[in-house]
């Protein structure tokens, strides 16, 4: 019995009181812009090792360095809010603004970074090391300070909201951004004050909880996810939810831990999560404004339509074709064709991403998962049980497609950033049993010793001759794609993209185009998966892990939603140039998150939408002008 | 009883919380008719579309198209037996060209599957050339050709309203619901839109149009049902309905009616 309670205020303690406060800066920016604000974890993180400088470093004693550490946090977030968040609101679809926080999260951990370096911290507790016995149960100290600032907290923020015309002001965001526009509420202003105040008590409650728990530059992910599965629990919006939400996973992660294995821990939370989305589809306390988040289909969409067809497309297409064909014989063997194979099986994955977020407009959060599956697949059945890699790489495939179809029906119900939160919950699930199915996986030192890819005795062993096999089927899957991208099937996945009641209206069956593009995508991240494995002879969980899922969206926004083409730029552009410039290794995560943002925000089209817009323009001005010449 | 009608609705009725929206509507639409439904705002003419076509499931009542019952029925179920609708307000869809935005509607007339669009098979290709032909054919008498390529969402108005009708006509539907297809046209638009109709009524399909565009609705229809406060105050030919003190009452106000 003391050991079922003591597990239970470790649980509550360690993590159930961060994930709450995570999930309170949630629900705090969901319900001023109906947006859920992926940084919030970072924000746990930057306060802490902000405090770490101040207390530690520069040696102020506490009640100075917390206010200043919590204010420069603050400050982070009003600038991110002031440049990034606030204006992205402005232009982009809400879906569209979740996957732009991403792009936040992995900033702030590339800041971090380079600032703090890649090395754990802990803070010293405030109230000595000793904890103290009560009834038996021991309790550290720190503990207490804890639980009084997440009193504090709610306490605030209730006050804020309940009490205050500001508060008010919030609340009428939250209900009708329009009409509190049109009653002279600066809607920016407060949607501002909303991040910034978010930021803040994530960076309050990281300084806090940092004295009992180690933390590093890529936490914030940590954060981010128990948070957005807290809140999702509890009910995206609601402030009671939120903290139930953080203060159930963070028990239930640690019973799994104390009872049946701390590899197993976050599995067996997260299966938790997948059984409330299906019984509770918006959580036990759901609450604030219900809008529609699963397509893009607010007015706000508005982006330019790119397409390179006609002689300038199959010019265009034949040169890049020619271009990759010829580079290998410029190129010295070795770290930059390497990296060009590493392109080229990345791109397969970003494809089928591609044609699920830029074609379809559905959500993903999980799409490194089924590179896992793929990759685990063909490896351990071609190391273990010796089969051929082609029969590995169709079962990895067949697997997949099973994951994915059934994932598309549990999600099927699901709407808006639910739908988002299942495929990062199955994401995180595929990563731990990754991690914890030791055996099989090897665990987190992963699995060695895979052989190359062969058909029949010929073995793909040298990056040349990977490269010529990833070239081809790059190509064949290009072409395939684009045939059925312009045609019927395309238009339908567009259609159900913007606007699913028209859609319907014209006969789509919009349940079964969701699913289609589901499984395309999940088939193609498996294939990628499987070519990973074998070029690298070795798969760990970290390589296609849930930050992995972060990087392909990055690449595919930075190379151009929705144009089959464009993700090859992206992936290239990502994956290239930490190898030509090896100083940038250091600087890749920022660069990857600033990029992500920057796209959003400049450059909505993507690197190749934008150059076919303008190619196109171009053209179209050189023809007016030969018109008028002659 | 000769052929099917179109589409015979009985005592239909649905409410929302207490505001019974539409209460006991019935009537019925002959094979290959124009009929009008007028009335004024709030008088539920879109709500019986939106019964007809299940985006709101009704309370009471039969909806029967040419005889097949279509309560219950999903929304594509509804548009694959040959019922197409447009909304009210423009629903043109984003990132999407002229083009494109017509080719959507015929999706269900689209035979050729994934693999063979992904493998450019030469049927693939060779329907995705006539269907091509027959959009350009439809932009061409709307007078949209000129924007094929570009954003659908770039037309103004008037021009989103008659790409709908347009992309609505690409499903070769049995029957057509427009929502206000006028609204928001200018003169030279609604001229359009007119030739657009007759051309559709040639090729004999069946019409439904919610207009309040009265000089339009009184020349091109065969039949008007007017809907007052959710029910049917009047229905006949055009020149009867022009008569009808309901509908004078309905449309200038009830206390003012001095005939």
């Amino acid at each position: 019995m003391n050991q079922l309670i003591q597990i239970v205020i470790n649980g509550l303690l360690q993590d159930g009181i961060v994930f709450a406060i995570v999930a309170l800066g949630f629900s705090l920016v969901f319900r001023v812009t109906g947006v859920i604000n992926l940084a919030q974890g970072a924000f746990c993180v930057l306060g802490a090792l902000l405090m770490h400088t101040f207390q530690v470093k520069l040696g102020l004693p506490i009640p100075v360095a917390l206010p200043i550490a919590a204010i420069v946090t603050a400050a982070v977030g009003l600038a991110l809010g002031a440049g990034c968040f606030v204006p992205a609101l402005g232009k982009l679809p809400n879906s569209s603004v979740l996957m732009l926080t991403t792009g936040l999260l992995t900033l702030i951990e590339g800041a971090i970074l380079i600032g703090w370096g890649s090395e754990p911290y802990q803070l010293p507790p405030y109230s000595g090391f000793a904890p103290v016995q009560i009834l038996g149960i021991r309790v550290s100290t720190q503990g207490f300070w804890i639980l009084g600032t997440v009193v504090v907290i709610i306490v605030g923020l209730w006050y804020l909201l309940a009490r205050t015309s500001v508060g008010m002001a919030l609340r009428a965001c939250a209900e009708n951004r329009l009409a509190a526009q049109l009653m002279g509420i600066d809607v920016r202003r407060m949607t501002l004050l909303s991040f910034a105040l978010a930021a803040l008590i994530g960076g309050v409650g990281g300084i806090v909880v940092a004295p009992i728990t180690s933390l590093q530059f890529d936490a914030g992910h940590f954060f981010t996810n128990f948070g957005f599965i807290a809140v999702a629990i509890g009910g995206i919006g609601s402030f009671v939810g939120s903290v139930v939400g953080g203060f159930v996973i963070g028990i239930s992660k640690q019973l799994a831990a104390g009872y049946v294995s701390s590899l197993f821990a976050n599995a067996l939370a997260l299966g938790l999560l997948l059984v409330v989305l299906i019984w509770r589809p918006h959580g036990f306390f759901a609450s604030g404004p219900a809008r529609r988040q699963d397509v893009r289909d607010e007015q706000r969409v508005y982006r330019a339509i790119v397409h390179l067809r006609g002689r300038g497309g199959l010019a265009f297409g034949l040169a890049l074709l020619a271009l990759a064909l010829a580079l290998p014989w410029f190129l010295p063997p070795g770290g930059l064709l390497s990296s060009l194979v590493i392109t080229g099986i990345l791109y397969i994955s970003v494809l089928g991403l591609d044609v699920l977020m830029g074609h379809a407009g559905q959500v993903s959060l999980g799409q490194a998962a089924f590179m896992a599956i793929g990759g685990y697949t063909a490896a351990i059945l071609a190391t273990h049980y010796g089969l051929p890699p082609l029969v590995g790489i169709a079962a990895g495939i067949v697997l997949s497609l099973i994951a994915a179809l059934v994932l598309s029906l549990v999600t099927m119900r699901l709407r808006g950033h639910y739908l988002a939160l299942a495929t990062l919950a199955f994401g995180l699930l595929v990563d731990s049993l990754a991690v914890g199915m030791m055996d099989t996986t090897g665990g987190p030192s992963g699995l060695i010793g895979i052989p190359s890819f062969s058909i029949g005795s010929f073995a793909f062993s040298t990056s040349t001759s990977m490269y010529y096999l990833v070239l081809a089927v790059v190509v064949v899957l290009v072409l395939a794609l684009m045939g059925a991208m312009n045609s019927g099937f395309g238009r339908a996945l567009k259609a159900v993209r913007t606007d699913q009641t028209a859609a319907a209206a014209l006969g789509v069956n919009v349940p079964r185009y969701k699913l289609m593009a589901a499984a395309i995508s999940s088939v193609l991240a498996s294939l990628s998966g499987s070519l990973y494995a074998f070029y690298f002879h070795f798969l760990s969980p970290e390589m296609v892990s849930t930050p992995r899922s972060f990087e392909m969206i990055a690449m595919l926004v930075v190379g151009g939603e929705g144009t089959l083409i464009g993700p090859l730029f992206g992936v290239a552009l990502l994956t290239l140039l930490p190898t030509i410039f090896q100083p940038f290794k250091e600087y890749l995560t920022l660069a990857v998150g600033a990029m992500l943002v920057a796209s959003f925000l400049w450059l909505p089209e993507g690197l190749f939408g934008t150059a076919a817009i303008w190619t196109a323009r171009l053209a179209r001005r050189l023809r007016r002008q030969r018109k008028a010449a002659s | 009883m000769t052929a099917a009608a179109a589409l015979q609705v009985t005592g239909l009725a649905r409410a929302f919380g207490g505001l019974k929206a539409i209460d006991n509507v019935t009537f019925t639409v002959p094979d290959g008719s124009l009929t009008a439904v007028i009335g004024p705002n709030g008088a539920g003419k879109t709500t019986v579309f939106n019964l007809v076509t299940n985006l709101f499931r009704p309370d009471a009542g039969e909806i029967l198209f040419y005889g097949t019952s279509l309560i219950g029925r999903s929304p594509e179920e509804i548009a694959s037996l040959g019922l197409i609708r447009t909304f009210q307000t423009a629903r043109v869809f984003p990132g999407m060209t002229v083009l494109e935005n017509a080719l959507a509607g015929a999706h269900l007339k689209v035979h050729s599957g994934l693999f063979q669009q992904m493998l450019w098979l030469p049927s693939a290709r060779r329907e995705e050339r006539l269907l091509t032909a027959e959009a350009d054919q439809l932009l061409d008498l709307v007078g949209l050709s000129g924007f094929r390529n570009a954003a659908g969402t770039d037309l103004p108005m008037g021009g989103q309203k008659l790409l709908e009708v347009v992309r609505a006509l690409m499903a070769h539907p049995r029957l057509l619901l427009l929502d206000e297809p006028a609204a928001g046209l200018n003169d030279t638009e609604t001229e359009d839109l007119a030739e657009l109709l007759s051309a559709v009524r040639a090729a004999g399909i069946t019409v439904i149009v919610v207009e309040h565009n009265m000089s339009l609705v009184m020349s091109i229809s065969d039949q008007v049902v007017v809907l007052d406060a959710g029910a049917i105050a009047a229905s006949g030919s055009p020149a009867e309905i022009q008569k009808d003190a309901r509908v004078i009452a309905a449309y200038v106000g009830h206390g003012t009616v001095a005939v």
